[in-house]
C-alpha cells in the first residue's frame, strides 16, 4: 500500500519539470483541438503523433501520446455541443443532451460541465487504474500460454460483440479479419513465412502503425468528404465555468458513470463511445428527470462525459497488465511502447514497476490541463471548429503520408496506409467496427503462438485448454457471449429468465 | 434485440430508413458470399501451406494451423451473413444498391480516393516530396471548394487560400520532419 503511495508520489514528481510541463501543455491542447475537428479521432491522432515522438526518451513520448488521447476524447465533446455532430465517436452520446442545452441558450454550461465530468471521470478511472492494475498484474503472472491463447480470443470476441452497431456477426467477421492480416508474415515458432506472396516487404507482417494510420486515418477523411453539408456552429453566450453545485448535483450519476466507464474500459477493444452509451442508459434508468433526457438534460451530459473519460484509464488497466489494449487508441500505445523499449505484461509490475504509476500521474496532470484548457479557451476552440474540411482534410492526408512511412522509411507502409483505408472505408459503409479488426491485427501472433506453443507442450494433448480453472472460466464466457449473440438462443435464455420471474412473483 | 429480429427490412420501416435497410440487405449478401470465397481461399492455402516435416515439428503446431481453423471460421460467419440476407425481404434492394455507385456521396469519396491514389502512388516518387504535396493540397481544395461545393465558390476565391496552403503545408512538413525529425522524405 505504501509502495504504491510511493511509487506514486515518485510519478508525479518525476513529472514536476519544465519539459515535462510544456509537454503536457500542448500535447493535451493538441488532442483537444484534434478531438474537437470533426473526422479526426483520438485514434488517428496517437497513431500520427507516435511518428512525431518516436525520437524522444520513452517517458516523454509516453507522456505526449497519452495527453494527447485524454485530450481528444474530452475535446470531441465541445463539437457535439455546438454543432450537434461528434468530435469523436466518444461524444455521439453527448450530442443528445449536449447540443439541445446550448440549442436553449445554455451552451457555456454545457460545455463546462462537459469540461468538469471528463476531469471527474477521469479521475474515478485512475482511482481504479492504480487499484486494480497492481493486482491483475499479480494474478497474471499464473496466466501461462493456455489462458494467454484464450484471453486474445475473448478481446477479439467481445469487442466484436460490443462495437458493432446493430450486428454481433459484422463485429466477429472484423475481428476474425484482423486476426487473419496478423497470419501474415514470419510465424514465431517455427520461423515459417506465411501469405508473404514472394513480396519481401511482407516478411515481417503488416505494421500496425500504418494500418491505423489507413483505417482511423485516411478512412475517416473518405467518410467526412462524403457528405455534403457542414454543419453550423452554435456560439456560447452564457458562463462557461461552472458553479459547484451545478457540478456535485449529480454526484451519484457521476460516481455510477465513471465506475461503468473505468469496467467498460476494462474490457478489451471497448472503448470510449461504448462507455458513454452505456453511463447515459443507466444515468437515464435511474434518473428522477427521465423525461429530460435527450431533451436538454443535465444530467445525461455528465453521464455522457464522465463515462467516456474514465474509459481512458479503464483502457490502460489491460494495457499495461496483460498487454490486451482496452480501447482502440490503447492498441496504438501498447505499439508505441514497444518502439520504446517498454513491454506492457504481466512482468511490467516486477520489472519496471514505477511505469504504472508515470501512467498514473500522467493522467492527473493531462486532467488538470484539460480542466485549464477547456474552462478557459472557449473563443480559439469555437476558431477551431469553424476550419473548413476542405483545407484541413488534405494536410490530414499528407501526414496520414508522412507518418506512416517515417517509422520504418519505406514507401511500403504508405501502400499499406491507402488499403487500410480504402478497406477500412468499405467495411464501415456497411457497419463493420474497426475496433475489433484492429485488434486482431495486435492479438493474432499471441493467440497464434500461445494455441500452439501450448499444444507443443502437451504433445498435440489440447485438453489443458479446457480443464485448467483459469482457461475454462475464459473459454466458458467466450462460448456464453457468442451464443447470447444468436437472436434464436439469446430470446429463448430472456424468455426462460422473464417466466421464471413472473413465476417467483406470482407466488 | 428485438429491433435486430426483425431484420434491417422490416414492415414498419418507412422511405429512406427501408430503402437503407434494403440496401443494406443485399450489401451483406454481397459481402457475405465474398468472405466465404475469401475463406475458402484461405483455408487451400492453409491446408497446402508447407508442414515441414523434414525439421519433424509437432502436426498439431504447422503454421497452417490458426490460419486454417481462422478461415472456417470466416466461412461460416460470411456463410451466415449471406443465408440471412438472402432470406430478408428487401424490395428495390438491388436497385437502392445500384444507385449508391452513381451518387453525390460516392462522387465525392471516389474523388478524394482518386486525388490520394494520384499523390501516393504518382506523384511521390516521381516529383520532389515537397512539390508533390503542394499540388495535391492545391488540387484538393479547389476540387471540393470549386467544382464539388454546393454552393460553388469562384476559382479566383478559392485558388489563393489553394496555393498559400499548399506552399505552407508544403514547407512546414519537409522542414519539420527532415530537420526536426531528422527523417528522410519518400
Amino acid at each position: 500500500m505504501f509502495d504504491g503511495l510511493g511509487l506514486l508520489f515518485g510519478g508525479i514528481t518525476h513529472f514536476l519539470n519544465p519539459v515535462s510541463l510544456f509537454n503536457i501543455a500542448w500535447a493535451t491542447l493538441l488532442g483537444i483541438i484534434i478531438g474537437a475537428l470533426p473526422g479526426l479521432t483520438a485514434t488517428m491522432g496517437v497513431a500520427l503523433l507516435v511518428t512525431l515522438t518516436y525520437k524522444m526518451s520513452p517517458d516523454q513520448a509516453i507522456l505526449c501520446l497519452m495527453c494527447l488521447y485524454s485530450g481528444a476524447i474530452y475535446g470531441g465533446s465541445r463539437t457535439a455541443i455546438l454543432l450537434a455532430i461528434p468530435g469523436t465517436p466518444a461524444s455521439a452520446a453527448t450530442t443528445l443532451d449536449g447540443h439541445p442545452l446550448a440549442l436553449q441558450g445554455k451552451a457555456g454550461l454545457a460545455m463546462g460541465l462537459a469540461t468538469t465530468s471528463s476531469a471527474l471521470g477521469t479521475v474515478v478511472g485512475i482511482f481504479f487504474l492504480a487499484l486494480i492494475a497492481p493486482l491483475l498484474a499479480e494474478a497474471a503472472l499464473r496466466f501461462g500460454t493456455y489462458e494467454f491463447f484464450w484471453l486474445a480470443l475473448f478481446g477479439v470476441v467481445i469487442s466484436g460483440q460490443l462495437t458493432a452497431m446493430d450486428d454481433p456477426l459484422k463485429g466477429y467477421i472484423a475481428g476474425i479479419l484482423g486476426l487473419l492480416i496478423a497470419m501474415i508474415g514470419m510465424e514465431t515458432l517455427h520461423a515459417h513465412q506465411r501469405f508473404t506472396f514472394g513480396i519481401a516487404a511482407l516478411g515481417g507482417g503488416v505494421d500496425l502503425i500504418p494500418a491505423m494510420v489507413g483505417a482511423f486515418g485516411f478512412a475517416e477523411i473518405l467518410g467526412v468528404m462524403k457528405r455534403r453539408a457542414q454543419a453550423r456552429v452554435v456560439t456560447a453566450g452564457d458562463r462557461v465555468v461552472p458553479r459547484f453545485g451545478e457540478v456535485l448535483k449529480y454526484w451519484k450519476t457521476t460516481l455510477r458513470s465513471g465506475v461503468i466507464g473505468t469496467f467498460v474500459g476494462i474490457v478489451p477493444g471497448v472503448g470510449e463511445d461504448v462507455g458513454a452509451w452505456a453511463s447515459y442508459a443507466a444515468a437515464k434508468r435511474a434518473s428522477k428527470e427521465r423525461k429530460l433526457f435527450g431533451r436538454g438534460s443535465q444530467e445525461g451530459l455528465i453521464a455522457a462525459e464522465t463515462g467516456n473519460s474514465a474509459v481512458v484509464p479503464g483502457a490502460m488497466i489491460p494495457t499495461l497488465t496483460l498487454a490486451l489494449p482496452g480501447s482502440a487508441a490503447a492498441a496504438v500505445l501498447i505499439a508505441a511502447m514497444f518502439i520504446h523499449g517498454i513491454r506492457p505484461g504481466p512482468l511490467l509490475m516486477t520489472e519496471n514497476p514505477q511505469f504504472l504509476y508515470q501512467i498514473v500521474a500522467i493522467l492527473l496532470f493531462s486532467t488538470l490541463a484539460i480542466l485549464v484548457f477547456g474552462l478557459s479557451l472557449t473563443r480559439p476552440l469555437l476558431t477551431v471548429l469553424m476550419v473548413p474540411r476542405e483545407r484541413l482534410m488534405p494536410i490530414v492526408y499528407v501526414l496520414c503520408v508522412v507518418g506512416s512511412f517515417a517509422i520504418t522509411q519505406r514507401m511500403f507502409d504508405v501502400y499499406v496506409m491507402v488499403a487500410f483505408g480504402l478497406i477500412g472505408f468499405l467495411l464501415r459503409e456497411m457497419k463493420y467496427p474497426m475496433a475489433p479488426l484492429v485488434l486482431g491485427i495486435i492479438l493474432g501472433d499471441l493467440l497464434d503462438l500461445n494455441l500452439r506453443r501450448g499444444l507443443l507442450l502437451t504433445n498435440g494433448d489440447p485438453s489443458p485448454f479446457f480443464t485448467r480453472p483459469i482457461s475454462a472460466v475464459i473459454c466458458l464466457t467466450i462460448v456464453f457471449t457468442i451464443l447470447m449473440s444468436i437472436p434464436a438462443v439469446s430470446s429463448r435464455v430472456r424468455a426462460l429468465f422473464v417466466r421464471n420471474t413472473g413465476r417467483a412473483g406470482s407466488v | 434485440m428485438d429491433d435486430r429480429e426483425a431484420g434491417p427490412a422490416g414492415p414498419d420501416m418507412v422511405g429512406q430508413d427501408a430503402e437503407d435497410g434494403a440496401r443494406m440487405v443485399r450489401a451483406d449478401l454481397l459481402a457475405g458470399l465474398f468472405f466465404v470465397v475469401l475463406g475458402v481461399a484461405i483455408l487451400y492455402a492453409s491446408w497446402t501451406m508447407p508442414r515441414l516435416e523434414a525439421r519433424r515439428i509437432h502436426p498439431m503446431t504447422i503454421p497452417g494451423l490458426v490460419p486454417g481453423l481462422l478461415s472456417v471460421a470466416l466461412v461460416i460467419c460470411g456463410g451466415v451473413l449471406a443465408f440471412r440476407s438472402s432470406r430478408a425481404h428487401a424490395p428495390g434492394g438491388w436497385r437502392a444498391l445500384g444507385s449508391i455507385f452513381t451518387s453525390e456521396a460516392a462522387l465525392r469519396a471516389g474523388a478524394v480516393a482518386g486525388l490520394a491514389l494520384i499523390y501516393t502512388l504518382g506523384l511521390v516518387g516521381l516529383v520532389p516530396f515537397w512539390a508533390a504535396t503542394a499540388i495535391f493540397v492545391a488540387a484538393f481544395i479547389l476540387v471540393f471548394e470549386v467544382w464539388l461545393a454546393e454552393p460553388r465558390r469562384p476559382l479566383l476565391e478559392s485558388l489563393p487560400w489553394a496555393v498559400g496552403l499548399a506552399i505552407v503545408t508544403a514547407i512546414v512538413v519537409t522542414l519539420v520532419f527532415e530537420r526536426a525529425f531528422l527523417v528522410r522524405l519518400p
